[in-house]
């Protein structure tokens, strides 16, 4: 009786969440892991099946390569700096008031700055890539530049020179970014007992010590769900490249990114059965990414 | 106290001050370059940007807002994101906790299941999407919009339900069962109380996600502008001033969309940031 | 030198049927060509046929809703609204017809076409317009040889297809079939400020030399020679070398580009186009204008910041609110590059454009056409040049109106260049991945990164791989 009432509990549960997932993202899915084997051309009623071809044709394709390249660069720099600056910001404002008198005590103003901080995050996307085409202005006019035209200093073609395009792009992530895991790391950090650091501090040790001998490890796992959540966002800056770099990740394919190239190769080429083994290939990028993540993680248990 | 502090440590401080304005400044002067471009003519934009606005120019407003329906789409945008977060929520948590308190079998496969959801790029499925929303009827409708968004919020919110209720003790769920209380009862009555930081933080982080989402509604409203979402708004905005070279336009619709939500953020920072705070901890 | 589409140059501009464009300033605009064929019956077409009716010749049911899509850019989409949908609620009284004004065409409409829900009139034009040879294909657009042969609303005795130039007829087709209206005339070539000329007593450069010669007087008083924008529409800068390249070449180099021909675009013309401008570029040009969209090149064009930019007779009607008293829209041909250019100084770009499509398998195609055949109406075409300053392909539509500077300019120019009048090129629109790729790779050619040669043999490259691609459907062309 009380197993068959926990099993109709558990399946009620479960079951509108189920449905709604299942018909609206795995169907949709499956149809696409479907196409991948197509030449679907978006119109036609009629698909042709081709087997593997598309997915052959992917390893002669230069923007594929050229996109997973960047989708590289980006895996790497955007969690490591956001990470870094949150870590560093967070620690000036939970920390930076020193380890002595009544505890740890944040600076003066740190709630200002957290609010300040956090505040791209609730911009829409579409506005923070309108917004930094003005910044990024490659004339002196821009705002960067004008800045820099103070100083005497050319215009820079922030978006134009393929040297710098992509770094521009992850710049404005990074920028959107930080608010967020600042208030992730402060939180950590706040939740760090005092007694921790007045024990290290009576040994004399220095703030920067202080950081990386207590407050670092301690945060470990925080960190490493911030890790989780960048990794996924690299994959994506869809919006972003859209408005920053145009469609064609200007210049030179610098700034081409996978969901980029997809849209385009299914919605303005028509090429959808191609496109879709694109979105499949990229699947498996991520998952790869996620499964190595989860192994490094273990998100079960959390302790402080 | 502070009064002893050698003078290394009040040059630390001021350096620390020093960083964190520096970063406060980047996060604002582009913000404050927008709103201030709302009030320029075209020829102050296109000219030396630190210049202010050489009149306080309010007619581009007036003229984003009868254009961009910005009024329009901030309340469909209200609609869409509240019933949304609501239902994903309320779904998320249900599976979320039975995958992470019961033991069943197929447990771990519906879990990996929705967690395979995080790996699927949204833009792979929307031509199927679409077939699949028209199927029942909901193209053009908030409703089908809500649904979706629920649907494509609930691997992320499953997966990290899931840890967090993992956390949770297992004394306080056996004692009120031993008391009695049925499971769906336990569940509304003790452990959502008790989840309350992560779910609050899940929370946020879905309605910065549907808040954001541009794609869906890109596709599954194509055919009602009245239906349309505010990131829908301004990227519309942002081609018409393209088009008709209405700069002004394009900035004071910006700074419409951005204000009211400062003015929402700025009043509930101290609980979005206490929620977020004590969810990553869990 | 002797191209075939040399011979055929006078035939193609009578095909565009405005050799006298212009009988005085403002005045007797396209009338000319408004003589033509008298009234024969109406072919019959599969699906819709057009009685003799003049009042209602596809036998729309005045019942129906009409759904009608407007890519809403360059033209908004007032013309349609206020004016097009008007006068068809006029005709029939008490009839639906729902607007939808976008940018984003294929997002919105490609799921629809799928589905088989379409919207009756489609205006396919902008970023995301739609492959019409896919849609073809698929039997989705309704033929519009039945509204060629119509009757004209103004007179019942001719059919539309005397009433507009003929190089609707001509750009009309799909696999050979009339599918695809185009509603605007348009000229393309290099834009400047007329004001600004005549107050310095600058004198338009008819050769390279002399053009060069300009951009260095320019620049002592830091005006730029020439710009484009790089960032979102550097297809005007591919344009304009195509075109540059048909000067040198004659128009052949752009049938052979569309037709795919062989090494086309590895021709000497189109290598010495792209080398000077190229050229321009180094010594005249700003890297700056690499990252700026059309709407800030032509504010600064407007500031005086540069001479001349490639674009097309839109552009007055673009910039209408910012256009300052000191500055005069007017067209300079592109100037002879060579000694022995194919095409003399003065020839310009003279083109039809703006699709407008029926779909065939809609809820109202017989309304879509009556749609179209209003928009062919005098009073839609007229006022559709009032609300917008651009011409349609109607005949003498814009006659007596007050045009404005810049398009009095235009039609002076088409007069001076008599036949010398560059095609159009066509890829644009049948291989879209090609013509994107080379409006990516133009700016790659402009910055420096590489050389004229390496673009050319880029382009051909992907060109020979649109060839072989069988799921690209291939069009041709003749002249």
């Amino acid at each position: 009786m009380e197993r068959l009432r926990k099993y109709g509990f558990v399946a009620g549960f479960l079951a509108v969440p189920l449905v709604l997932y299942s018909v609206f993202v795995i169907s949709p899915y499956v149809q696409a892991f479907q196409l991948s084997l197509t030449s679907w051309n978006g119109y036609s009623s009629i698909v042709q099946y081709v087997g593997l071809d598309n997915f052959g044709r992917l390893f002669g394709d230069e923007v594929f390569w050229q996109a997973l390249r960047n989708h590289g660069v980006i895996l790497l720099v955007l969690p490591i700096v956001t990470i870094a600056i949150a870590l560093f910001l967070s620690f000036l404002l939970n920390l930076g008031g020193g380890p002595r008198g009544a505890g740890m005590r944040g600076v003066w103003g740190s709630t200002f700055y957290r609010v300040v901080f956090f505040f791209p995050q609730v911009l829409a996307v579409a506005v923070v890539g309108v917004l930094f085409q003005a910044v990024y202005r490659p004339d002196a006019d821009g705002v960067i530049n004008g800045v820099l035209a103070r100083f005497g200093v050319e215009p820079v073609g922030w978006l134009t020179e393929p040297g710098l395009a992509l770094w521009s792009l992850i710049a404005v992530m990074i920028w959107q970014g930080v608010g967020f895991y600042v208030v992730l790391f402060s939180a950590g950090m706040a939740a760090i007992p005092k007694d921790y650091f007045e024990a290290a501090a009576l040994d004399g040790a220095g703030r920067v010590r202080l950081f990386f001998a207590i407050t670092l490890p301690l945060l470990r796992d925080t960190v490493q769900v911030g890790w989780i959540y960048l990794g996924i966002a690299a994959f994506d800056g869809f919006a972003l490249v859209q408005v920053l770099a145009g469609d064609k990740g200007e210049p030179d394919g610098a700034t081409t990114i996978l969901p980029v190239t997809i849209y385009k190769t299914a919605f303005a080429y028509n090429k959808v059965g191609y496109a879709c083994a694109m979105g499949v290939a990229l699947f498996f990028l991520t998952v790869t990414f996620a499964v190595l993540t989860l192994r490094t993680t273990r998100r079960e248990r959390v302790e402080l | 106290m502070a009064r002893n502090d050698p003078p290394r440590r009040s040059v630390l401080a001021g350096l620390s001050h020093i960083a964190l304005a520096v970063w406060a400044l980047l996060i604002i002067l582009p913000l404050l370059w927008t709103f201030l471009a709302s009030f320029k003519s075209n020829t102050e934009i296109f000219g030396d940007p630190l210049q202010l606005p050489g009149a306080l120019r309010l007619d581009s407003w007036g003229r984003a807002w009868d254009k961009a329906h910005i009024g329009r789409y901030m309340f469909n945008t209200v609609i869409v994101v509240f019933f949304g977060t609501a239902g994903t929520m309320v779904f998320g948590s249900m599976a979320a906790y039975v995958l992470a308190r019961y033991r069943f079998a197929g447990n771990r496969l519906i879990y990996y299941y929705f967690v395979a959801g995080l790996a699927f790029p949204v833009f792979l499925a929307l031509g199927p999407l679409f077939f699949v929303v028209k199927q029942f009827g909901l193209l053009d409708s908030h409703i089908g919009l809500i649904l979706v968004y629920i649907a494509y919020s609930l691997p992320f919110t499953v997966f990290f339900l899931a840890a967090f209720f993992r956390t949770l003790p297992e004394t306080v769920a056996e004692a009120a069962r031993i008391d009695g209380a049925s499971h769906t009862r336990t569940f509304f009555q003790i452990m959502v109380p008790m989840a309350k930081p992560g779910l609050v933080s899940i929370t946020i982080f879905n309605v910065l996600g549907q808040w954001n989402q541009y794609l869906l509604p890109l596709v599954l409203l194509a055919g009602d502008p009245d239906k349309w979402v505010l990131t829908q708004g301004i990227a519309r905005i942002s081609t018409l001033a393209g088009y008709e070279a209405d700069w002004p336009g394009l900035f004071a619709a910006l700074s419409m969309t951005i204000l009211p939500v400062m003015v929402v953020y700025i009043i509930f920072q101290r609980q979005i940031q206490s929620g977020l705070g004590a969810g990553a901890l869990k | 030198m002797t191209y075939p589409g040399e011979i055929t140059r006078r035939q193609l501009l009578r095909r565009i049927g405005m050799t006298a464009f212009v009988a005085g300033p403002g005045a007797g605009l396209l009338s000319a060509c408004a003589t033509g064929g008298g009234g024969g019956e109406p072919s019959a077409a599969p699906t819709i046929s057009a009685s003799a009716d003049a009042k209602n010749p596809f036998g729309v049911d005045p019942k129906k809703p009409l759904e009608v899509v407007i890519f809403s850019g360059g033209y908004g989409d007032a013309y349609a609204k206020d004016l097009h949908e008007e006068l068809y609620k006029k005709e029939f009284p008490g009839v639906t017809v729902k607007h939808n004004a976008t940018q984003a065409i294929g997002t919105q409409l490609r799921p629809r076409f799928i589905s088989g829900d379409v919207p009756d009139v489609l205006n396919n034009s902008g970023p995301e317009s739609m492959d019409l040879a896919a849609l073809a294909a698929e039997g989705h657009l309704a033929d519009l040889s039945v509204l060629f042969d119509a009757p004209s609303i103004d007179d019942p005795a001719k059919k539309v297809r005397d009433t507009v130039t003929p190089a609707v007829l001509d750009n009309a087709k799909i696999d050979g079939k009339d599918l695809v209206l185009n509603y605007t005339v348009s000229h393309r070539a290099l834009w400047y400020n007329a004001k600004l000329f005549a107050a310095r007593g600058w004198q338009l450069p008819k050769t390279w030399a002399e053009f060069t010669a300009l951009g260095d007087t320019a620049k002592q008083e830091d005006i730029l020679l020439f710009a484009y924008p790089g960032q979102k529409g550097p297809y005007y800068q591919l344009w304009n070398v195509l075109y540059t390249a048909a000067k040198i070449g004659g128009n052949q180099v752009l049938i052979d580009i569309d037709n795919l021909v062989d090494n086309a675009w590895n021709a000497e013309p189109m290598k010495q186009a792209v080398t000077a401008w190229v050229d321009v570029q180094a010594k005249y040009g700003d890297k700056a204008y690499f990252g700026l969209d059309h709407t800030q090149t032509q504010i600064k064009q407007l500031q005086n910041k540069l001479l001349f930019y490639p674009v097309g007779s839109w552009i007055e009607n673009e910039m209408a609110k910012e256009i300052p008293d000191d500055f005069e829209y007017a067209i300079a041909p592109i100037p002879d590059v060579t000694a022995a250019d194919a095409m003399p100084y003065g020839a310009i770009q003279v083109g039809v454009g703006e699709n407008f499509v029926v779909a065939a398998k809609g809820k109202n195609p017989q309304g879509g056409l009556e749609y179209l055949r209003i928009m062919l109406s005098k009073e839609g075409a007229r006022g559709f040049t009032e609300k917008t300053e651009n011409l349609t392909v109607v005949n003498g539509a814009a006659e007596g109106l007050d045009l404005p500077a810049g398009l009095r300019s235009a039609a002076r120019a088409q007069d001076a260049a008599g036949e010398n009048i560059i095609t159009d090129a066509r890829f644009e629109g049948w291989y879209k991945e090609l013509f994107d790729y080379g409006t990516q790779q133009i700016n790659v050619v402009m910055a420096g990164r590489i050389t004229p040669e390496d673009f050319c043999a880029k382009m051909q490259k992907k060109a020979d791989a649109v060839k072989k691609d069988d799921a690209v459907a291939k069009q041709t062309r003749s002249q």
